[in-house]
């Protein structure tokens, strides 16, 4: 019975390995497109130091404010240094706060929300009373509000864009254990007696893992945006550290002066990384949930 | 109706006591004294100890609490570490400023919303369509800040004739004119995102009535296809829209602080991001705080509207 459950559970429907996801891939070819991309910025960001042409935090006051050329392919900032090169290393901070702060939502969300659908009764009324008042702030005050209180620093930007997208795991999983709790295999591994923590762990969760895997990739998109609000605030990375939303705010004070070089390396940058993510994740919800795929 | 209202409130009951735990929470984590919140300037220790016994800062962290709740209902939230100012007063300033620019971020998204989804539905891959759907694909991953320093760019430096400031406040009594002229590019840059959520709602909401038989009958009937699409299709493709709308509060109230903060707009998100590097606590979760209430009841009209608004759905009984 597990293995049946399993097989549903799987990304797709696998008949033999490679083959079947060249097929996959060919047939939902939106997904190639965004995960190639997603993949082109999670390289960038991993090899930064070997291919960003300059040291992104050492200053060259000669260099001082050049438009793009083809030595600085985004031009300077007002200290010399090359906005490639620190677009290339700020990749780093978006895409590591996009991938802990959403390891931390989905860890928790999920679990209390497994725990919340399977358990009910009394832990399931207090735990969505405490998603409800997580709902109640809208995100990113909410965000705003702990990093405040944590001090301003990227970690504490990482597990308060964590504690925001804890609600949306919590809610999604708890819909799916509800749905899928009745259903006649739940019942067929209680009686046969496996333990409720196997139940969750082996039939539960293994079903409802397309879902989450969607909503994953949806929610690193909102957590890298958010990071970048944070940096433009001054609560997420501190200079000089190259960070996108924070050396958007420093090179505001330039914008008079029509040296708009300076934003648009990293705005572009933000642009392509929150929008690749949700292009993966409104591909991967067509390919792999088929009651939501549009008839068009 | 009435007992649909009541139950909500009621149920909001425990939410609001969670929220303000969690925000009570969060300034004792905080670093500081919080008794120099309410002194002030003055630092007679004497004075900082009946300061202590009187907010209860000697008493254990749930007594703390209730204290700090009777205090937070009677609206005192503290004083302003920097001014000195009550924090409520300070909020009191900033609000119509806050308010006439999420005023005008709604109105815009709304009317733009409307016009461009029910064109792009009406005439379906049309270039308006296309153009619709590009909007709504890029609105949704832009950065509003990013957009902001574009839009300043452009109207305030690089378009000849300096068409608009880049930022700064007149107040409404003062100058209507240099007023609004200040308003319209932070009013467009706070409404894009709403845009592009609003605009794909119409323009789907739109679609699914126009294959129903209602529809059909209006059009049998020989009115004008205007007619059919704003007294029959509109009406009942809008519901929807109103809970989405709901939601766009919030992330106007959101919006606010960015929104705020890139055109030195002086409402309360910008009083907020401002306390923030010098550690006003007692100014930060006070915005918080009423950020916090001003969506749960944007959210809970929004919820009365939607069942004013369509008959079928009847709240008796139902589950929160």
């Amino acid at each position: 019975m597990s293995a049946a459950a399993g097989a549903t559970a799987v990304l797709y429907a696998p008949r033999s390995g490679a083959g079947s996801l060249r097929v996959f891939l060919r047939r939902n070819p939106r997904l190639l497109i965004g995960g190639g991309v997603v993949l082109i910025l999670l390289l960038a960001a991993l090899l930064a130091p070997y291919i960003s042409p300059y040291d992104p935090i050492a200053t060259n006051v000669q260099d001082s404010l050049q438009p793009p050329t083809l030595r600085h392919l985004l031009g300077t900032d007002d200290l010399g240094r090359d906005v490639f090169s620190r677009v290339l290393w700020g990749s780093r901070i978006s895409l590591s706060v996009g991938v802990i702060s959403v390891a931390i939502g989905f860890s928790i969300g999920v679990s209390t929300g497994l725990l919340a659908g399977y358990l009910g009764g009394t832990f399931d009324l207090l735990a969505m009373r405490v998603i409800d008042a997580l709902l109640a702030f809208p995100a990113l005050v909410l965000a705003i509000s702990i990093t405040a209180a944590l001090g301003p620093q990227i970690q504490n930007a990482m597990i308060a864009i964590g504690i925001v997208a804890i609600p949306g795991y919590t809610r999604l999983t708890r819909g799916q254990v509800l749905s899928v709790r009745s259903q006649e295999f739940i019942t067929a591994a209680r009686t046969v007696g496996a333990s409720p923590l196997r139940i969750v762990l082996r039939h539960i969760f293994p079903n409802i893992t397309n879902t989450l895997v969607v909503q994953a990739t949806l929610s690193t998109a909102y957590a890298i945006l958010a990071e970048a609000a944070l940096s433009f605030l001054g609560l997420g990375a501190q200079p000089p550290t190259p960070s996108w939303g924070q050396d958007i705010a420093y090179s505001a004070r330039y914008l008079a002066n029509l040296d708009w070089w300076m934003s648009a390396g990293p705005g572009l940058a933000i642009f392509l990384a929150v929008f690749s993510f949700n292009f993966l994740g409104d591909a991967l919800r067509d390919a792999l949930d088929p009651r939501l795929r549009r008839i068009a | 109706m009435t007992r649909y209202i009541l139950r909500r409130l009621l149920l909001m009951i425990p939410v609001i006591l969670l929220v303000t735990i969690g925000i009570f929470v969060l300034i004792r984590l905080e670093p500081g004294d919080p008794v120099l919140t309410f002194a002030g300037e003055d630092r007679n220790p004497q004075l900082l100890a009946a300061l202590r016994h009187e907010y209860g800062l000697d008493q254990p962290l749930p007594v703390q609490y209730v204290i700090w709740l009777s205090h937070a209902v009677r609206g005192d939230l503290g004083r302003s570490f920097q001014t000195n100012q009550p924090v409520v007063e300070a909020m009191a300033q900033r609000l119509p400023a806050t308010i006439e620019l999420g005023a005008a971020a709604l109105l815009i998204s709304i009317v733009v919303s409307l016009v461009v989804g029910t064109l792009s539905a009406v005439r379906r891959n049309s270039a308006v369509d296309l153009l619709a759907t590009g909007v709504t694909l890029v609105g949704v991953s832009f950065p509003s800040f990013f957009l902001g320093l574009i839009l300043i760019l452009l109207f305030a430096y690089v378009i000849p004739g300096h068409l608009l400031p880049p930022g700064g406040f007149v107040p409404l009594t003062t100058d209507v004119g240099q007023n609004l002229k200040r308003l319209i590019l932070p009013a467009i840059t706070l409404s894009t995102l709403s845009i592009a959520v609003n605009m794909r709602q119409v323009r789907s909401s739109l679609l699914e009535v126009f294959g129903l038989d209602y529809i059909r009958t209006a059009r049998a009937k020989g009115l004008s296809e205007r007619r059919v699409i704003v007294r029959h299709a509109l009406k009942n493709a809008l519901i929807p829209v109103v809970t989405l709308i709901g939601i766009q509060v919030g992330s106007i109230i959101e919006g606010a602080f960015i929104t705020e903060t890139i055109f030195i707009w002086p409402g309360v998100g910008l009083l907020a991001v401002q306390a923030i590097p010098s550690g006003d606590y007692p100014v930060v979760q006070g915005v918080v705080l009423v950020s916090a209430l001003a969506y749960m009841f944007s959210t809970l009209l929004v919820d009365v509207l939607y069942a004013w608004l369509d008959p079928r759905i009847s709240y008796e009984g139902a589950g929160s």
